[in-house]
Formats: structure tokens, sequence, C-alpha cells
């Protein structure tokens, strides 16, 4: 049985239309992650499946008590354990209880030495394991999380994604997370939702739909940013699936180099498109002729979108 | 100077000789600042707080009046209560001219939109976010209200002092509304005026001397409660 069941949901914000007939479905013990470009409706979703907003028409049917956290992460004047201790009182939890599941919460967060500490002079990422500590601490049945590692430095954001992940499949019974990279979706769940312009374009089983987008839509947001036209429609390629080769049977000529930690993106016009590939430094200049060969990418017909 | 000195030597004479007549103007004058702040914090807190967090129809409107009410002529206020409290007047069969429950009112009409508009003003200010996940936590609306009111606690703090430094020092509508009446409602403030009107000017001095030094003490301990509330607050880091 479902613990969520999303069906044909429609929300209008104001003027627009953020959600068009969205339907999907979360069973217990499942982590299902939303992914989208900005402005696809994923807060939304996320808000209407809170209960902070009401459907216009479609329905959200939940088993069992939701939290939330969402954005940004506020928190009360006070320390961060009576933070966290605040969050189970407002969930009806007794007090006897509170401390002792608020230390428990932090601890999973590794966030025990922030529990004294001032809320408001927690820097970023602390503020975010406070943040997603009281929300595990309520052991909601349904767990929904509005980008928890937004706006984070690459360092803690590792950091509270290693953390994270096994800390919310101990403590929720199901999890509902919007995230804004494929890496941080597949580190955290079981299954990807791949919302554009507000309604699903993908869902399936998290690897299934990074390597194999059903649409050049999805495909395109995903990384597969190179594309060919052949015969029987266009191939997609992510910079991986391009690899300089002397001896390739694509004739490519570099238009652009942008710098990476392990070299270089090249941006390379081709006689039926445009590709990239990552090529070590020192590599090709801007305006050399190379050659090259496609090892993977994904194949789409003509009529495709 | 002399002037001057005379008047802080009266004020220390009446201070130390417990005077009763200026035992009992202070003792009204505190009566007046404690009703009136209590009675504004009362009712004022809620409207305030509705203010600061619904979202209802008529919202703004709320808030141009509390704001327009902070700047409420006080002889204007004290003019319109005394007609209105005149025998034939909508308020006259309460009997409320000339007496201490009509000085009670009056200064609460003026100390209410203080507590209104600066509340509203300090809730409004709190990140929207925290309510949001408040109510995504399971939140009632009165544990709602409990965190805005303990989160913008310096901002009901200054209400609070603003509104009692208006009942210390409020004249014009004390006057019209009590008739000034010696030994029964007469304020600090008042009472300096009288003893002016009246050519008393070192009286006039000693009885504004004591008055001073009760808003000093009075704000003094309103300020350390505020700071002492909000050492937290001023623990704010980058994100």
């Amino acid at each position: 049985m479902s613990t969520l069941a999303v069906t044909d949901l429609v929300v209008r914000r104001g003027t627009s239309t953020a959600l068009r007939g969205v339907s999907m479905a979360v069973a217990a013990g499942e982590v299902v992650a939303i992914l989208g470009p900005n402005g696809a409706g994923k807060s939304t979703l996320i808000e209407t499946i809170a209960g902070i907003h009401s459907p216009t028409a479609g329905s959200v049917s939940r088993t069992g008590r939701i939290a939330a956290a969402l954005q940004p992460a506020d928190l009360a004047a006070r320390t961060s354990r009576a933070n966290v201790e605040l969050a189970l009182t407002w969930w009806g939890t007794a007090r006897r209880e509170r401390r002792q599941r608020a230390e428990r919460a932090l601890a999973e967060m590794n966030a025990s030495h922030l529990a004294n500490r001032p809320a408001l002079a927690l820097s970023g990422g602390e503020r975010r394991r406070v943040h997603l500590a009281r929300a595990i601490a309520v052991r909601p049945d349904l767990l929904v999380l509005d980008e928890p590692f937004d706006g984070l430095d690459p360092l803690s954001r590792a950091a509270l994604l290693d953390d994270t992940g096994s800390a919310l499949r101990r403590n929720a019974g199901a999890v509902v997370v919007v995230v804004h990279d494929r890496a941080e979706a597949l580190a955290l769940a079981d299954r990807i939702v791949v919302l554009i312009d507000g309604r699903v374009a993908a869902s399936g089983p998290s690897r299934e739909v990074l390597e194999r987008p059903p649409s050049p839509a999805v495909a395109r947001f995903l990384g597969f940013t190179g594309e060919m036209r052949v015969a029987s429609g266009i191939v997609l390629t992510r910079p991986t699936h391009v690899v300089v080769d002397p001896a390739g049977e694509i004739d490519a000529t570099v238009t652009r180099l942008i710098p990476t930690e392990d070299g270089a993106r090249a941006e390379l016009d081709v006689r039926d498109g445009r590709i990239a590939a990552l090529v070590p430094l020192p590599g090709p200049a801007v305006g050399d002729r190379i050659r090259v060969r496609v090892t993977g990418g994904i194949r789409f017909p003509a009529t495709g979108g | 100077m002399s002037f001057f000195w005379h008047g802080v030597q009266d004020a220390w004479q009446l201070i130390v000789s417990g005077d009763p007549y200026l035992r009992h103007v202070i003792w009204v004058t505190i009566k007046v600042a404690v009703v009136s702040t209590g009675v504004s914090l009362l009712v004022g807190l809620p409207i305030g707080l509705a203010l600061g967090l619904g979202r209802f129809r008529g919202r703004g409107f709320g808030l141009v009046l509390a704001n327009a009410g902070l700047m409420l002529p006080p002889v204007v206020v004290g003019l319109v209560l005394s007609l209105l409290m005149f025998p034939a007047a909508p308020l006259g069969r309460f009997q409320l001219l000339f007496t201490l429950h009509g000085v009670y009112l009056a200064q609460v009409v003026l100390a209410l939109p203080i507590v209104v508009a600066l509340t509203a003003a300090a809730v409004r200010a709190l990140p929207e976010g925290l309510f949001t996940q408040a109510r995504a936590f399971g939140a009632s609306r009165w544990q709602q209200w409990a965190l805005a009111v303990r989160e913008a606690r310096i901002g009901i703090l200054t209400a609070t002092i603003a509104a009692v430094g208006s009942a210390l020092s409020e004249v014009g509508a004390v006057v019209l509304v009590g008739g000034n009446v010696q030994g029964y409602d007469q304020t600090l403030a008042s009472a300096a005026i009288q003893q002016v009107d009246a050519g008393h000017y070192a009286d006039g001095m000693a009885i504004a001397i004591v008055l001073l030094g009760l808003i000093l003490v009075v704000t003094a301990a309103l300020t350390l409660a505020q700071r002492r509330t909000g050492r937290p607050l001023q623990l704010r880091a980058p994100s």
C-alpha cells in the first residue's frame, strides 16, 4: 500500500499553473527524489504534499503522519537542541521524550556538538544539519525534504549527503526529497521523478532514469547536452560518451574549452550537430580539428521532442 | 542656574520627607502606567500578532490604522473622549469623566496603537519560513502565536517601553479627561503642569525631576530585560 498517492494534481498559484496533472505514488520504506529545472513545480509539489497548499484539482492521499523540512531552513532564536525539541512539541511528542529524541536526532545528523549552540550562530551547513535533525526527530510516516543541500559549498554538501541517506532510511517511513543534482538523487533515492513544466516527464528507478531518459527533453535536463542528427533521428550524448581518438570516425572542430578540475570540457562542432568531450590538458586548442568516436548516448527517433 | 538648583533641592526634600502629596501622585502615575500598559498589551498583542502573521482581507487597512494611531495627538484624544463622556453622550452612563477610570481609558486609547503597531512590525520582520516550517510540523495557531511572541520579544518589549513611557509622560488627554484633580487623579506630569500654572516653578521642577527619575528607573529595568531576552539574537552569523 502506498504511503503517498498523488493523482492528477493541478495547483494554480496566482495566475500561473505550477502543476498540471501530476500523478505519483510512494511506497513505505521508499526514497523518491524529485528532479527538475527551475520553475518546474518541484517546491509547489512538495508543499502541496506537505499540506501547505491546497490542490486546485486532483488529490493527495497520505497514510500516516507527514513532516516536512522546507526551504529556507529558518530556525528559532534558541539553541539547536531547543529547536529540535520545539519541532517535537509541535508534533505532539510527550515532554519526557523530547530531550532524548532531540539528542538522538542531532547525533544521527552528526550534529551533537551543535546541541547547545545558538541556532542563529550556525553556519549554513550546520543549520541544514539541525533542520534535518528536527525532521527526522519526529519519525514521520512520510518525510518530505525541499532541496536540503541547496546553497552549500561542495565539501559541506558531500559531508551532509553522506550522513543524510542512512539517517533518512532509519527514521522515516518513506521519503520524498527535492534535489538539484542528479548525483544527489542517485546517492539518496530508490526512484526518481523528473518534473518539467509542471508535468511528470520521467519516473522510474534512479539509475534507469539517469542512464536511459525516456525523452530528449528529460535527457537534456539530465546532462545529455551533446546532439547529433543521424539518419533515423538524433543521438544525445554526455561528455563522457565522447572520446578523442585519432582513429575515430567523426571529424570535429574545437569551438570552446572550459577548464574543469581534471582537464577541460571541449565543445565540438561536428557535421550534424554539436557535442562535448572531456580532454586532458594540455589538449587541443580552440579551432583545432580533431577526430572523435562516440561510445554511448541515447538515440531518439526524429519525431521525439 | 540657582532656580534649577532650588528645584533639585526641593525635589530631594519632597522625596526624603515622604511627602504624602508626592507619594500619592507617584502612586497614581504608576497605577495609570501599569493599568494602561497592561490593558494595551492584553488587547493589543493579539491584534498586533494577527496583523503581523495573518493573511486576511483588511489587514493592510488595519496596519495603516495602527500606524496612524502612533501619531494621535493626545489633546485630540482627550477632547474627543471627554465629549463622549459627557452625561448625555454615548459613554456618559459609565460616569468616567473626571475619574481615574476615565484617565485609564484615555491612556489605553493612546497606548494601544503603540503596542499594536510595534508588535505587528516586529512580527512581520520575522522570517516567513519559520512559520511555514512550524505549520509543516503540525503547530497549532496558538503554538505559532507563542513562537511569534518569543521570536519577536525584543520588539514587543520595545512596544512595552514605549507604552509605559507614553503613560508616564502624558498630560493632554489625562488633564482633559481626568480634570487634573489634586489628590485624586493627578499624575506627575499633570501635577508639574499645575504647579507651573500656579507660578510654583521650583515645585514644578521638583516634580519634573521625580518624574524623570521614575522614567529612568522604569526604562532601565525594561531595557535590561530587553537586553537579557535579546542576547541570543545578537549572535547572527553569515549562512
